[in-house]
């Protein structure tokens, strides 16, 4: 018996103690996603915000997807570029088990939900949580699931390959996903399309009720077998026609977590293990971490998380599931926010998921960026002013650079966007040239990201930002 | 103490790399509570044994066992679980991770709790985490460091990134410890205290020690037994005293007149 062993024997704690440790941390995320939903979310919508609605949803979305790429990018070290993949496929599982999974259960493709998915607030009449939710709860499970499993597919073979041989496998697979489903029929099985000898060649059953040139009907679709779900989801057209379950209520539940298990993660032995292989992977392998099935773990975790985001994309309102959304250019969004945050981050993920969410819309919308340039200009005033106070009492002028910097960027982007809104100039066609300065500046002001590897509660960020100055320093 | 069990057994074990024979005939075994010293020239091939035992390489033909079981071309971090853990030559520490991270690290692989387990913080995680923060801690003091723990490791001096090496890989819980040159670039000062903490390390952890090392002075002072390599082959082996009078050593060392 191993002396860790031995010690943890003798160290255990009691049982209540650590069920009420575990358990309490998802209670509060279910307690917070439900007051989001039954109070926030119809405060918002009463007071004519709903665009902060959607904007929280978006949001909370790409949260999950950055933070399940940290999972991979952050903390193993491993650079995929294909994380829009398994969204993809978490979306498109999701999205087939909900539409054609509400006609056979109910004989239509609509909102079925209770309370948790509803978007009409104020509605009172229906219950908390129908079996419609578990339907949708089913789906994004199993969403995640089947991601997972392709996580597994791709990892396994290609985790064995290092730096860029791994990142071009991983664009590949997402490239293939991305043909597959484009190279599908563009149809999706609806109520009154026609029928056609295609559908009776892939669905027989339908030969003994319909002929070519019947309407379909909601009992037809609902007899489809599942194995043509996957032909039928619209291909290159989009999968139209999907009920908007998304709510608030699911995008923080999922959300929280997501947060809740990457910080379990990085906090344990296991998330120990994973930064090892990003630091010395020679080293990691000599200390007995088994460093290929690691990654595949890693990696496997990243798209259980994705999938289930997809899942959410998939059903938020607005959006019609695309396989021209989730290429290349969403993977590269997802891999924005990560190294944005700082590579290993959680918190730092998270907060540049609001950023780059955030950003493109004030740019489409410049009014209130145009109105914030004086704010911006009282920040660098501010930055200049903390910075001689703290240089005067020979501490750290890290806190004044990084006010000084942020007032010069929102006057900057404020002065822009007044001269875009005086020259009807759409500046959020331009985000891409935005995110590519932004990844500049970053890479020469502050290469480690936001946060670096740490997260935004550690001490020694904080402690950085405000220390005294080695005496070796200028003072 | 005629009869102690043989840890690390190697037994004609040969590697080439291309046309160059790096390891030729290599014999070795370590038992219980053996202090051993590997020696030779630069480019003698060393390290190459190093990474022989510890399955970075594989050997071309002969057998290592590790307690009895073979281990030619197992990965490394099998034979770390049979309990032989090392230090690199060229420090290989996880920069940005604390001192205290990196010894808890090398507990990792003893840890008997799943993953499922630790994303829901079952009574074994929670024991494991508790047990494995209070061994690092341990190793930290014995090593000197415990003050150093919340530290950054690349911002450690360089003795004490040797150490913390050191550290880590007794976290391992190993039956035989491979140090590769643990007194490279320390001060005469440090390296007599590099000897005292080795010997302590020994009679504590009750591990055996190979170790590669330059310093004659830390080698034949320290060891009981030392291996003498030269361009790959083993060309005396004994205690020190039959060592430094062995004509072929002073030649390798000193050449011929």
């Amino acid at each position: 018996m191993s002396d860790l062993r031995h010690r943890a024997a003798s160290l255990s704690p009691g049982f209540v103690p650590t069920a009420v440790l575990s358990i309490l941390p998802v209670a509060a995320v279910l307690g917070i996603a439900m007051l989001a939903q039954l109070w926030l979310a119809p405060v918002l919508a009463n007071a004519g915000a709903d665009f902060f609605i959607k904007m929280g949803v978006d949001i909370l979305v790409a949260m999950v997807l950055a933070i399940s790429l940290t999972m991979v990018n952050g903390f193993t070290g491993q650079f995929s570029i294909g994380h829009a993949a398994f969204m993809a496929v978490g979306a498109y599982t999701a999205a087939c088990i909900v539409y054609y999974g509400s006609y056979r259960f109910y004989g239509n493709a609509n909102v079925q939900g209770g309370l948790v998915s509803s978007m009409v607030y104020g509605v009172r009449d229906v219950p908390w949580f129908a079996w419609a939710d578990a339907l949708f709860l089913g789906a994004l499970l199993a969403g995640g699931l089947v991601a997972a499993g392709c996580g597994y597919l791709v990892g396994l073979p290609s985790l064995r390959l290092k730096g860029d041989y791994l990142a071009i496998v991983t664009l590949g697979f997402g490239e293939i996903v991305r043909v597959l489903v484009q190279s599908q029929t563009t149809e999706v099985l609806a109520e009154g399309a026609s029928v056609t000898p295609d559908h009776l060649r892939m669905i027989p059953a339908w030969g003994s009720t319909l002929a070519v040139d019947d309407y379909i009907t909601a009992e037809a679709i609902a007899s489809a077998p599942v194995w043509v779900w996957p032909k039928y989801v619209g291909g290159a057209l989009g999968f139209g026609g999907l009920p908007f379950y998304t709510s608030p209520f699911w995008v923080v539940l999922v959300a929280g977590l997501t947060l809740l298990v990457a910080f379990r993660i990085k906090s344990s032995s296991y998330g120990r293990a994973f930064l090892s292989i990003r630091e010395d992977e020679i080293a990691s392998e000599a200390m007995g971490v088994n460093v290929t099935a690691y990654k595949v773990r890693a990696f496997v975790v990243a798209a259980f998380f994705a999938g289930i985001a997809g899942g959410l994309f998939a059903h938020t309102v607005g959006v019609q599931l695309n396989p021209a959304e989730l290429g290349f250019q969403k993977s590269f969004d997802i891999i924005i926010m990560v190294v944005l945050g700082g590579l290993g981050s959680i918190s730092g993920a998270a907060i540049a998921a609001v950023i780059v969410t955030i950003l493109p819309e004030l740019l489409r919308t410049p009014d209130l960026l145009a109105a914030s340039w004086p704010y911006g200009l009282g920040g660098v005033v501010l930055g200049a002013g903390l910075i001689g106070v703290l240089r005067s009492g020979g501490r750290s002028t890290t806190l004044g650079r990084a006010v000084l910097f942020a007032g010069l960027l929102v006057a900057g982007l404020g002065l822009l966007a007044l001269w875009a809104k005086g020259s009807e100039v759409d500046l959020g066609r331009y985000r891409m040239v935005f995110f590519a300065l932004a990844l500049i500046a970053m890479m020469i002001l502050r290469p480690q990201g936001l946060l670096g590897v740490g997260e935004i509660w550690d001490r020694s960020f904080w402690a950085d930002l405000v220390a005294r100055r080695s005496k070796g320093g200028v003072s | 103490m005629s009869e102690r069990r043989a840890i690390l057994e190697v037994v004609g074990v040969n590697k080439s790399f291309g046309g160059l024979k790096a390891v030729q005939d290599f014999n070795l075994t370590i038992r219980e509570g053996d202090l051993q010293g590997l020696i030779g020239p630069n480019g003698a091939g060393k390290t190459t044994c190093f990474n022989l035992l510890t399955g970075v390489y594989t050997p071309d033909t002969g057998e290592v066992r590790v307690s009895g079981h073979r281990v030619e071309g197992a990965r490394p971090w099998r034979i770390a679980r049979l309990g032989v853990a090392r230090t690199f030559q060229n420090i290989r520490l996880f920069g940005a991770l604390s001192v205290l991270d990196n010894a808890r690290l090398g507990c990792h692989l003893r840890v008997g709790h799943s993953f499922a387990g630790m994303v829901l913080r079952s009574v074994l995680h929670r024991s494991e985490e508790r047990a494995i923060r209070d061994r690092a801690m341990d190793l930290l003091g014995v090593l000197g460091l415990a003050d150093r723990a919340h530290e950054e490791a690349k911002s450690l001096p360089y003795g004490d990134q040797r150490k913390l090496e050191i550290a880590r890989a007794l976290a391992t819980e190993p039956r035989v410890l491979l140090l590769d040159e643990p007194a490279a670039g320390m001060n005469p000062q440090e390296k007599v205290e590099l000897r005292g903490l080795i010997h302590r390390i020994r009679e504590r952890f009750k591990v055996a020690i190979l170790l590669i090392e330059h310093d004659m002075g830390v080698v034949m002072n320290l060891c009981e037994h030392i291996t003498v390599l030269n361009f790959g082959q083993t060309i005396a082996a004994g205690s020190p005293g039959v060592v430094q009078n062995d004509p072929r050593v002073i030649e390798a060392y000193l050449g011929t007149e």
